[in-house]
């Protein structure tokens, strides 16, 4: 944890040198960070273009917030506080609902590589896509802070006082949260022992 | 912390089917394990479920996707920039002033509720409103309204914007 801790405040100090005006603080900044922002929303609202165009949204608000970024917290408890509020703003107002590419069509694609790489047969793409369609069905059926402090927790290995913090909520709130979540996705996904 | 109901810690069930726990930790829940089936049954699926979406792959990032960042910060915050860039140093002298003129509304507001929550010995207050102009009681309602507003503005309920 300790190296986490070292890179976490090197990314807070990457921060203040965007403050003080440069810019290729922010490209190592984006750089870090914009597949696990990209991925969490991904799995937030289940559709690409939408998460992409979301994570956009959240890299805009940082850059934005850089005269007035205080390094009071972990930079990415404070991206994923960002991150969390944006995919659930978007969840409610229904913004994921636009007909754009689903990850079940990405899936496909995906798959599809990995057959004509030869790594997967036929049969085990058509397993493997199943699997994931249930995983993604499960996910989604969760109340959307649920799911958000799921995801952090598994991908992207947060602490529960950073989940805690990235939700504004207490950490025993956050417990309660979580174990509910992970309660109902045993419910749906056990059997896939 | 929820607890199972052998007693069980389960943020420590929990952490022991992701493989978090420390060796010590370990072979404690392990001899706990081999004695308790509920606890066995909830590893076994919270295992299930953390190797499932384990599996769970996201697609990469489009190529164009810092390209198209870039496009809107130049387009949204340069924008910003330049249209306050002329204002900066005007905003800078006046922000002195402007906090001392709020410092001022704020010490004016506290005398005057203070003086309001002392209780006033009724004889000598009504004797002192008998003396005053009606211009002067107008003025004074008016001033106690603007105290009394940004009073609302910057009290407890107040709160800033999200993020």
């Amino acid at each position: 944890m300790g190296g986490a801790t070292a890179t976490l405040d090197y990314d807070a100090e990457l921060m203040l040198r965007v403050r003080d005006g440069d810019g290729s603080s922010f490209a190592a900044l984006l750089s870090k960070h914009r597949l696990p922002v990209v991925h969490f929303l991904c799995r937030m609202v289940q559709n690409q273009a939408v998460a992409e165009e979301l994570a956009q949204e959240v890299f805009l608000r940082v850059y934005r917030s850089r005269n007035s970024y205080e390094p009071s917290a972990k930079f990415t408890t404070w991206l994923f506080r960002i991150a969390s509020h944006t995919a659930l703003n978007a969840l409610r107002d229904g913004k994921k609902e636009r007909g754009q590419e689903s990850l079940d069509d990405v899936a496909e694609g995906s798959l599809g590589r990995q057959i004509a790489d030869g790594r997967l047969s036929v049969e085990e793409s058509m397993v493997a896509g199943d699997r994931q369609a249930e995983v993604r069905r499960a996910v989604a059926a969760l109340p959307a802070k649920q799911r958000a402090a799921v995801l952090m927790h598994k991908y992207e290995e947060m602490e529960y006082s950073q989940i805690a913090k990235a939700l504004n909520c207490s950490e025993s709130a956050l417990k309660s949260l979580l174990f509910r979540a992970y309660e109902t996705l045993r419910a749906r996904l056990a059997h896939m022992a | 912390m929820s607890r199972m109901d052998c007693g069980e810690n389960e943020e420590a069930l929990m952490a022991y089917a992701a493989g978090g726990l420390d060796q010590a930790g370990r072979a404690n829940l392990e001899r706990h394990l081999a004695e308790c089936a509920t606890c066995r049954e909830l590893v076994g699926g919270q295992r299930a479920v953390w190797n499932a979406l384990g599996a769970w792959e996201a697609p990469p990032v489009s190529a164009d996707f810092d390209r198209r960042l870039y496009d809107r910060i130049e387009r949204e915050v340069s924008w910003w920039d330049r249209a306050l860039r002329p204002f900066r140093p005007a905003l800078a002298r006046q922000w002195l002033p402007i906090m001392a003129a709020a410092c001022l509304l704020l010490a004016a507001g506290v005398v005057v509720h203070r003086s309001a929550d002392v209780g006033p010995a009724p004889q000598k207050a009504s004797a002192q409103l008998e003396s005053l102009r009606p211009e002067q009681v107008d003025s004074a309602i008016v001033e106690m309204e603007t105290v009394q507003e940004f009073n609302g503005l910057v009290g407890p309920d107040a709160t800033g914007p999200a993020m």
